[in-house]
């Protein structure tokens, strides 16, 4: 179809220009509070499938226990600032650094299993995780915990009443970092063993993948950026608990995301948070004041049609443009 | 594949520019317009639902379509301290998530406009949603979350109607105290078993605090899974300890299994003392009431008094019309709670916040005019309405009877529960 010969790398390299332009203007066209929640959340939820994808997409572990290093960053960061007064940013990365230690100490065992003992092994550990806390009542057990509201804004203390930008601006952060790692990781060596393992695991350790140490590697760069978006989230909420940071649903919610939008490629997580959460915000605000679920409905239908129409995920509808 | 993002970003910048057109509001120069975030879907989407009717009827009563002919409602009707404004409700719906209770209340306050916000049911939505509040400068009435932190955050435009947990369990405490005296028997030990979730372990915890308080030895105190399925071990340590009362904290399936066991190992305790909820239930009454007969609980709403106190009857009448089912507990506190606050606008002649806030400071509605069995309302320095008290209720027959505060009380308290071998 259109753009024929001379035109089309001028194209690949400007829309995504264009585009960025366009996400970075975003805050400047729209003002109110809603819209730039709205992108927020794209950009939340996209950065932690994205995250997810790496170890998920890329090395074919299929975790359903993501919330765990979510809750790690939410909590290590919110403990800080009311224990030791420590700005949220050293927080976060104190965050990432729990998570990864974490991740390993939890890769030990369920490594060794396979395919859907993994995926139910990553479950347990993730409901173990969350009754921990909740009866952790340093933690704030089943209570959850504020964090202190500071006055005036302030970029150290990680808190911005007056305006949602910066918030806008630190997730496009996260999100582009995540994207960034996940670029980076595809084009390296690693990428390469990632890959291989989620192919054939005996076939990789045969041609030399040291298995356990890639598979290892994968899931501390996954949780650390999935913490992250853990600290963003407790600043940005102010308030947590177990039933919000550590759910299994939250964890679903992740898998299911990056399945929709596309497993173990580059945008398909994106993608998949750009039409999942306005989907969602979008059915629930509509219609959610009826009571009838009726949003919820039209969503689940919606997940349905794409799974059944495009079970590659959306990333796939790429391809069916280019043919046309 | 650059095209299809391209092509997806217009998704969301579409949906925001229609989302942030506030929906077309009516011509009426004067209007108030209040927004309720509720559970409308998700896990406890039967919570919203049933508050639903509560909320017309008060905006019906607001708007001078409906009549409830006691003092304080017909001093409302019509608001005539706006001259007649129309009240204009907005039910949304939070799905029980702090981050969509957050972004709710954002949208409410700035899209549509709310004047004052009735909110949010669950405690942890309450936390984020009143966070907005008082950002905004909004009041924010709380009728049903029971988190006592809720009111500890010296926050300005919260005002929550309802009790909370320390309330609840502190009427359980202040119920051996009286009771001990107008018996002349003796409570020393108690025994607590609970459920290892939020709603267990604070329960438990808040337990804890006031048996040391008041002087009473805990035998036992034991956290059990959730839904478990066995629960032996748990009724042989009770036997074994054998406390003067046993507390159980426990949700409907649990509180079943209780019953049944302690039957299967001839465990008799002379009184039980559980915290609402699963001891409660419509399930647990229906299975299990007669076996479980002598059991007390708190409660929160005494629905044996319905027909006696002549304003619950006259708003039951309205409610069991809409719901199909005699209004409860929870409903009955959102009623109380948006009623409160029609008020204090209708006093504050204005919808203007701070007018609206200073009217709610000064709230004091006796609690002859109330559905609930509190004494009044009236805010303290937190927010926190100090009038409410819950009361005591206790399975006579295979139906739960108040049996606490004595002086509204329908039937005295069956003391000690009679064992398993002395029944027919």
């Amino acid at each position: 179809m259109a753009a024929a010969g001379p035109l089309r790398p001028f194209l690949a390299r400007a829309v995504p220009l264009l585009l960025l332009g366009a996400v970075a203007a975003f805050p400047l066209v729209f003002t109110k509070p809603f819209p730039r929640h709205l992108m927020i959340m794209i950009f939340l939820y996209g950065a932690l499938a994205t995250a997810w994808n790496i170890l998920a997409g890329y090395c074919g572990q299929i975790s359903l226990g993501h919330a765990v290093f979510f809750g790690i960053g939410a909590y290590t960061s919110t403990l800080l600032i009311r224990e030791a007064a420590l700005s949220p940013w050293l927080g976060m990365l104190a965050g990432a650094a729990i998570a990864v230690v974490g991740s390993q100490l939890i890769g030990y065992p369920v490594f060794r299993l396979r395919g859907h003992y993994f995926a139910i092994a990553t479950i347990a550990v993730g409901e173990i995780i969350q009754a921990l806390v909740i009866n952790w009542d340093w933690a704030g057990g089943a209570r959850g915990l504020f964090v202190p509201i500071k006055r005036p804004d302030s970029f150290v203390n990680f808190q911005f009443h007056e305006s949602k930008a910066v918030y806008y601006f630190i997730a496009l952060g996260l999100l582009l970092l995540a994207l960034g790692v996940t670029r980076w990781i595809e084009g390296s060596r690693r990428g390469y063993f990632f890959r291989a393992i989620r192919e054939d695991q005996e076939a990789a350790a045969s041609l030399g993948v040291h298995v356990a140490r890639e598979k290892h590697w994968a899931i501390a760069v996954s949780a650390a950026l999935t913490a992250l978006g853990g600290t963003f989230y407790a600043q940005y909420v102010f308030f947590i608990d177990p039933e919000s940071v550590f759910p299994l649903s939250l964890s679903i919610l992740i898998c299911l995301v990056a399945v929709l939008g596309g497993v173990g490629t580059l945008w398909g997580p994106l993608v998949g948070a750009a039409v999942l959460v306005p989907l969602s915000e979008g059915t629930r605000v509509w219609l959610g004041g009826g009571g009838k679920a009726l949003d919820l409905l039209i969503y689940g239908a919606l997940i349905v049609l794409i799974a059944v129409f495009q079970p590659g995920g959306l990333v796939g509808l790429a391809g069916r443009f280019r043919r046309t | 594949m650059i095209r299809l993002i391209a092509a997806l970003f217009v998704l969301p910048v579409a949906l925001a520019t229609t989302l942030a057109a506030p929906l077309p509001a009516s011509a009426q120069s004067q209007e108030i317009v209040i927004g309720l975030a509720y559970p409308m879907s998700g896990p406890n989407a039967q919570a919203g639902i049933d508050d639903k009717p509560v909320f017309e009827i008060a905006a019906e009563i607001a708007n001078g379509t409906l009549d409830l002919p006691f003092p304080f409602y017909q001093r409302l009707k019509g608001m005539p301290g706006l001259k007649g404004a129309k009240v204009r409700l907005i039910i949304s719906d939070h799905q029980t998530k702090p981050e969509l209770g957050q972004a709710e209340a954002e949208r409410l306050i700035t899209q549509e406009k709310v004047h004052a916000l009735v909110c949010c049911w669950a405690s942890s939505v309450t936390a984020t949603a009143s966070q907005v509040a008082e950002r905004y400068g909004i009041p924010f009435v709380n009728a049903e979350s029971s988190s006592p932190g809720l009111t500890a955050r010296g926050f300005k435009w919260l005002f929550r109607t309802s009790p909370h947990d320390e309330h609840f369990t502190q009427v359980m405490f202040d119920f051996f105290r009286d009771f001990q005296k107008r018996r002349g028997v003796k409570i020393r030990t108690l025994g607590l078993t609970y459920e290892d979730t939020l709603f267990g372990s604070d329960s438990a915890r808040v337990q804890r605090e006031l048996a040391r308080k008041y002087g009473y030895e805990v035998v036992v105190d034991l956290a059990y899974r959730q839904r478990t399925t066995s629960l032996q071990a748990e009724v042989q340590r009770l036997k074994a300890a054998n406390p003067d009362v046993w507390m159980p904290t426990s949700y409907q399936q649990d509180a079943m299994l209780f019953v049944r066991t302690t039957r299967d190992l001839d465990y008799n305790p002379r009184m039980i003392m559980a915290q609402d909820s699963g001891h409660i239930s419509s399930d647990f009454v229906k299975e299990v009431g007669r076996e479980a007969e002598g059991t007390m609980t708190r409660s929160p709403f005494a629905d044996d008094l319905l027909d006696k106190r002549p304003i619950a009857k006259a708003v039951n009448d309205l409610y069991a019309k809409r719901a199909g089912k005699n209004i409860y507990d929870l409903p009955a506190r959102a009623f109380t709670g948006i009623m409160t606050l029609l008020d204090a606008i209708n006093r504050a002649g204005t919808t203007d916040p701070e007018a609206i806030r200073k009217a709610l400071v000064a709230t004091n509605i006796p609690g002859d005019q109330l559905i609930m069995t509190w004494d009044h309302i009236r805010f303290d320095a937190t927010g926190q309405n100090i009038g409410v008290r819950a009361i005591i209720q206790q399975l006579q027959g295979g139906k739960y009877y108040t049996v606490y505060p004595f002086e509204i009380a329908t039937r005295d308290v069956i003391y000690p529960i009679p064992a398993w071998k002395d029944r027919k």
